[in-house]
């Protein structure tokens, strides 16, 4: 007999208990066997939604018997709230068997490879320069710049490289003719002075920036200037275009014992505090004193006790050629109308690609301008 | 320069420990590079004297030779055809002896016989040059069989290789680099003995009277008469007297010119010459002793009895030592005869006065000339010999009697001879020797530490400066008188490194100076170049750094302009103009990384590029300007992504990338008539790029004309930015400005318009955005499409359109009214049909 269909009160009373006992009944085995939380939904909602059987009886309690629907409808929200009470326990578990399920799945495979981002980088030459600049930044030097095709009279003349001397073999030069104007001109040029001499260069040193900032600017003046230089030679260790860090310092009162300063602390920064460092007379025209400063090789590292006797990079000596450098000569300050008596300064100048090539242990300097991405990957 | 350790020890006169001399040589500035023994590894090599020889029985060029070495005889076969008589001493490689080379010496079967051990020449020795036949002691060697080779030769010494700079010409001879270790060692320095000489000449009529004389001061073992010579006086004519100011010669008479003695070739070998004639050799002895280069003339074949110093005519022609014909110039200095040049001044001698075997009489030049007129030839004809390195280094002008008195008294001993007793010393511009000031307070001030004025005083003596001390505290001061050996020190600086270097760098103190910050700092312009840099890595490109030189042809390859800065003195032609582009260094990286199989190429350079020109201090230098040039090339970088392959959209990405990192701009890439100048990009495919409305760079695929000139495979994308014009663009806008952050949510309707092939999707975007007025944030392109349901000749662009009131939360109403105006305008502006 169907519910709808009972109008005696006490019959509906009758039905209304039966299904209350059917339902206390029927949930926790539907409840259990509910594979989802979905499907348990659902089976919540076919007894107590809004369309649900218990829903649908307790609609229906103003028509029970005054005498028995206080119990009845007692009965009833008491099973409403153990309904419920048992969704919110069932969805716990599901949700805890859920989360349990996906942390023991299967492993990722994680030995797949990640997805590309391409990772650009510095030429290992501008990883190496930067480095060095912000060494001489941080200790209050400003960064400079000049052209890479020079005149000869800021190549050589004032820097008191005296004309038809030796001294100008040590930089064998690339002389250049600049064609007027028009870019398609092509190679009728000037570059020879009145005298015939080749008076515009490819520069073969960036020392031509001292005499540029020293002519711009008053002292003080401590700046360093990094950049592309040229010299006529190429073999193993020789590149026509290498890379040359130059930096100098003038004020009143500069000495050699700050240019030793000054450097040391350089070197240091760069290659570690225990380093080694020693200074020994040179000559370069535009200093003087003038001088070279080794270093301990930082390629067999003998003076941390390793044996570099067979050392290549060394050949066993244990030092490394790294800086020329000195005071800057009375005949430069003279060329950029400074006073010598007054001010004195140093300067010095480094290879950017010897420390580069001892940095990353590079072997042939021909790697450093052949560009093959298989290289510049690997800084 | 080579230097002997046994030669410095006889100088100095005490006995030094060669790895001693190397540090405080170069610790001195005097770079000792590398140190040889020399006689070691000889040590199975022995004296052994020849006791009998015998044909060998089947082979006619051998012999057999049985020898003594001091304990027992052997018998050895040997090919030499000098092979003394019985009594004679040869040297003897013993069983087990390892030869220069790695030979090691065994017994060995020749044509049937034994042979226990090897006579050796020189050359097989590593000990001379000699390859004439087997060595054969002469009497000049005292040494019984049995003696170690290098004992018994005296060979054993160390061979110094210095690296020199050219300001220390004193250095370039034993003498002065002797000196300069008594100065650093504390000895007394004093010049080598004169050798006897076996006879002298009384001048007599030799030598005009009338010219300056000067007696060599040689001491005589026997004295002859002059006259009997039947010499014409030596007269000698300096034309020049600037680029010669001193000319000095001697004359030995009666010479016989044979091979010198063995030690002196061995020490000539040792350092790298090549023995030639006693005459010859004791010239090259003198130069590697003193460092002065002296030339020696035969006398017969110098016509007039006459030496003129003159410069050459131009054209004028002389064929030197070498057997080289040289034309000259007019700027050549010449050493004439009567009537012909007979040597190239200070650089090489003339093949027509060449000393001979015939040579009777030695005429002996010791000169100084002018170092910039020497190293001007030498340079000119490429002639670098160890006379023009020394002399355009400066010789020492005041050594000039002393050398040739040596000289003559060498040639004398070596040579047999006399030598006639004066000498001819023409001196007609004598330089009086320098005076230099060193104020005690100023060598304080540059060193940054003390030294006390004796000690400095001191120092200066051991050099052979001549110090006194004048006044005194403050004012103190030392007065220098430069000796004429040391051309380099002019001024107070050269005093002060002079000082400083005789005590060792490594003596003064380090200090780190307060460095006062300057008010500008560094440019702007190079900390933008440095941002873009970085700025380029971020978007995942390799830094490239290419040569700054190239080809014309490399840049004609490229489509670049033609160069303007041309190398008068290239090392190739690959490498003889400035580039005008970037493009051709990236294009040849490229060509090279497919040739390596590379899949994948993402390089950019950011550099200078020479076109044009400006003028500075009356001179024409190219423009420097600085590029960014882009090169992408092949497989996306994306997770299996095989096939796809970088577009212009990728290079426009990274362009993109870059310039918002740098200057927080957006850019525009764009189609303009100028384009047409730029030729290395595809005419179709090709963009300017522009930011804030103003041109810097063009974007787009390679002209296919350009591939192929590179032999590159693919499409290969180029972008190129001009760094000025981005960096005016960026101080235009300044640093970026903030925004506020919106309060109220946005609202997202999309809509698709099917419009011509043609059309650009950026201007349908633009004229999107124009109708939605101001409630759109933005309109974004998410998707193309052509296919079904797209007619031919069309595409379909659909695009997320974001409405958003920066004062309130927008309606649905609201926003579809807005949106229903944005699809009326699409429709009406494209005729396009419109897709929800």
């Amino acid at each position: 007999m169907d519910a709808k269909d009972a109008e005696d009160p006490d019959a509906l009373a009758e039905f209304f208990e039966r299904a209350l006992d059917r339902i206390a009944g029927g949930y926790p085995r539907a409840f259990a066997e509910a594979a989802d939380e979905h499907a348990l939904r659902a089976e919540n909602a076919r007894f107590a939604g809004p369309s649900g059987e218990l829903t649908r009886w307790m609609k229906r309690m103003p028509e029970l018997p005054a005498e028995r629907r206080r119990e009845l409808g007692k009965r009833a929200n008491e099973l409403k709230q153990r309904l419920q009470q048992a969704l919110s326990e069932r969805i716990e578990g599901l949700q805890r068997a859920a989360r349990e399920a996906e942390l023991s799945g299967p492993h990722l495979d994680v030995s797949l490879p990640g997805r590309g981002q391409p990772i650009g980088r510095l030429h290992p030459l501008s990883q190496t320069r930067n480095e060095l600049l912000r060494v001489f930044s941080a200790m209050g030097f400003d960064v400079a710049d000049g052209p890479e095709v020079e005149l000869h009279e800021y190549n050589f003349d004032r820097l008191g490289f005296p004309p038809d001397h030796p001294a100008t073999d040590m930089q064998d030069t690339f002389f250049v003719d600049v064609a007027a104007g028009d870019a398609n001109a092509g190679g009728a040029g000037v570059g020879a002075g009145d005298d015939g001499r080749a008076s515009v260069l490819l520069r073969t040193h960036t020392s031509t920036v001292q005499i540029r900032e020293m002519l711009r600017r008053k002292p003080p003046l401590a700046v360093v200037s990094a950049g592309a230089t040229f010299r006529r030679d190429d073999d193993a260790t020789h590149s026509p275009m290498f890379m040359q860090l130059e930096g100098f310092m003038v004020d009143e009162g500069v000495s050699f014992s700050q240019l030793k300063g000054v450097l040391t602390a350089f070197l240091r920064r760069i290659f570690g505090s225990d380093l080694p460092v020693r200074f020994r007379p040179s000559y370069f025209p535009f200093v003087e004193p003038g001088g070279e400063v080794d270093m301990g090789c930082t390629i067999c590292r003998s003076y941390q006790g390793h044996d570099g006797s067979s050392c290549r990079v060394c050949k066993g000596s244990g030092w490394i050629e790294i800086l020329g450098c000195g005071m800057v000569h009375p005949v430069v300050f003279e060329a950029v109308g400074y006073d010598p008596e007054r001010y004195t300064g140093f300067a010095f100048g480094v290879g950017v690609d010897r420390i580069t090539m001892l940095r990353h242990g590079i072997s042939h300097v021909g790697l450093l301008y052949g560009n093959d991405p298989r290289f510049l990957e690997q800084f | 320069m080579r230097a002997s350790h046994r030669w410095l020890e006889e100088l100095v006169g005490a006995e030094l420990d060669p790895g001693e001399v190397a540090v405080r040589l170069t610790g001195a500035g005097i770079e000792v590079e590398d140190q040889q023994s020399v006689g070691e590894g000889l040590e199975g090599v022995v004296v052994a004297e020849v006791r009998g020889r015998r044909p060998h029985p089947a082979r006619e060029k051998l012999q057999l030779v049985t020898v003594f070495d001091g304990a027992g005889e052997s018998e050895v076969v040997c090919g030499a055809s000098n092979v003394p008589e019985a009594g004679g001493r040869v040297l003897l490689a013993q069983l087990g002896a390892k030869l220069p080379g790695g030979f090691e010496i065994a017994e060995r079967k020749l044509g049937g016989v034994v042979s226990r051990g090897m006579i050796c020449s020189e050359v097989e020795l590593g000990i001379g040059a000699d390859e004439g036949g087997i060595v054969v002691l002469g009497d000049d060697v005292q040494a019984a069989p049995g003696t170690k080779v290098a004992e018994a030769l005296g060979l054993y010494d160390v061979i110094y290789e210095l690296g020199l700079t050219p300001n220390r010409p004193d250095c370039l001879g034993h003498v002065g680099l002797a000196r300069e270790l008594c100065a650093l060692l504390g000895h007394d320095f004093r010049w080598p003995a004169l050798q006897p000489v076996p006879a002298l000449l009384a001048p007599g009529e030799l030598l005009p009277q009338e010219q300056a004389l000067f007696s060599l001061g040689l001491e005589a073992q026997a004295s002859v008469q002059g006259g009997a010579h039947g010499f014409a006086p030596v007269r000698v004519e300096i034309d020049e007297p600037e680029r010669c100011p001193r000319y000095g010669a001697a004359l030995v008479a009666d010479v016989t010119v044979a091979p010198s003695p063995f030690w002196i070739r061995q020490r000539l070998f040792a350092l790298g010459m090549r023995p030639i004639n006693n005459v010859v050799d004791a010239t090259n002895l003198i130069l590697l002793g003193f460092g002065h280069p002296i030339h020696a003339f035969d006398y017969d074949r110098v016509q007039g009895s006459q030496i003129r110093v003159r410069l050459a005519a131009e054209g004028e022609c002389m064929t030197t030592l070498d057997g080289e014909e040289r034309r000259l110039r007019g700027d050549d200095l010449l050493i004439c005869d009567g009537e012909r040049p007979v040597a190239l001044a200070g650089v090489m001698g003339g093949e027509n006065s060449e000393i001979g075997d015939e040579t009777r009489r030695v005429l002996i030049e010791c000169a100084y000339f002018d170092p910039r007129s020497i190293r001007r030839t030498a340079k000119r004809l490429g002639m670098h010999s160890e006379s023009s390195h020394r002399f355009e280094r400066g010789v020492d002008p005041g050594a000039v009697p002393r050398v040739l008195s040596a000289s003559a008294a060498l040639i004398a001993s070596l040579a047999g001879g006399s030598v006639v007793e004066q000498g001819l010393d023409m001196h007609p511009r004598p330089q009086s020797p320098r005076r230099v000031q060193l104020r005690s307070e100023r060598l304080e001030r540059l060193l940054g530490t003390k030294i006390d004025t004796p000690e400095a005083k001191r120092r200066l003596e051991a050099l052979g400066c001549s110090v006194s001390v004048e006044g005194e505290g403050p004012a103190q001061q030392l007065a220098v008188e430069v000796p004429s050996h040391r051309p380099d020190l002019g001024l107070e600086v050269d005093l002060i490194e002079e000082v400083a270097r005789l005590g060792g760098y490594d003596a003064i103190p380090t200090e780190l100076p307060s460095i006062r910050p300057s008010e500008a700092g560094t440019s702007e312009s190079i900390r933008f170049v440095e941002r873009l840099r970085d700025a380029a890595a971020a978007a995942g490109l390799s830094e490239a750094i290419n040569y700054s030189f190239l080809s014309d042809r490399e840049l004609s390859d490229a489509a670049a302009p033609a160069a303007s800065v041309r190398l008068r003195n290239p090392l190739s032609e690959e490498r003889s103009v400035m580039r005008t582009s970037l493009l051709p260094g990236l294009l040849s990286n490229l060509g090279r990384a497919q040739r390596q199989q590379v899949q994948r190429f993402a390089q950019f350079e950011l550099g200078r590029v020479f076109v044009g020109s400006v003028e500075e201090a009356g001179q024409r230098l190219p423009a420097e300007r600085h590029e960014l040039g882009v090169l992408l090339w092949g497989a996306r970088d994306a997770w299996f992504a095989e096939g796809e392959v970088a577009d212009f959209y990728d290079a426009k990405a990274v362009i993109e990338a870059i310039v918002r990192r740098v200057a927080g701009l957006p850019i525009d890439t764009v189609l303009d008539s100028e384009l047409e100048a730029e030729r290395a990009l595809h005419p179709r495919r090709r963009a300017r790029i522009q930011v804030g409305g103003a041109a810097v760079g063009v974007l787009g695929e390679l002209h296919p004309g350009v591939v192929e000139a590179f032999e590159l495979g693919g499409r290969p994308i180029y972008a190129r930015i001009e760094v000025p014009a981005l960096a005016a663009q960026l101080s235009a806008s300044g640093p970026a400005r903030a925004r506020e952050l919106p309060r109220f949510p946005a609202a997202t309707r999309d809509l698709a318009v099917v419009v011509d092939e043609a059309a650009a999707a950026g201007e349908v975007g633009a004229a999107l955005r124009e109708a939605a007025g101001e409630l759109a944030e933005s309109v974004v392109l998410f998707d193309m499409y052509r296919g079904d349901q797209v007619p031919d000749g069309k595409k379909s662009l659909a695009f997320h359109v974001t409405y958003r009131d920066a004062a309130a939360t927008l309606t649905d109403k609201k926003v579809d009214k807005v949106h229903a105006k944005v699809m009326q305008a699409a429709e009406k502006r494209f005729g396009a049909s419109v897709r929800r």
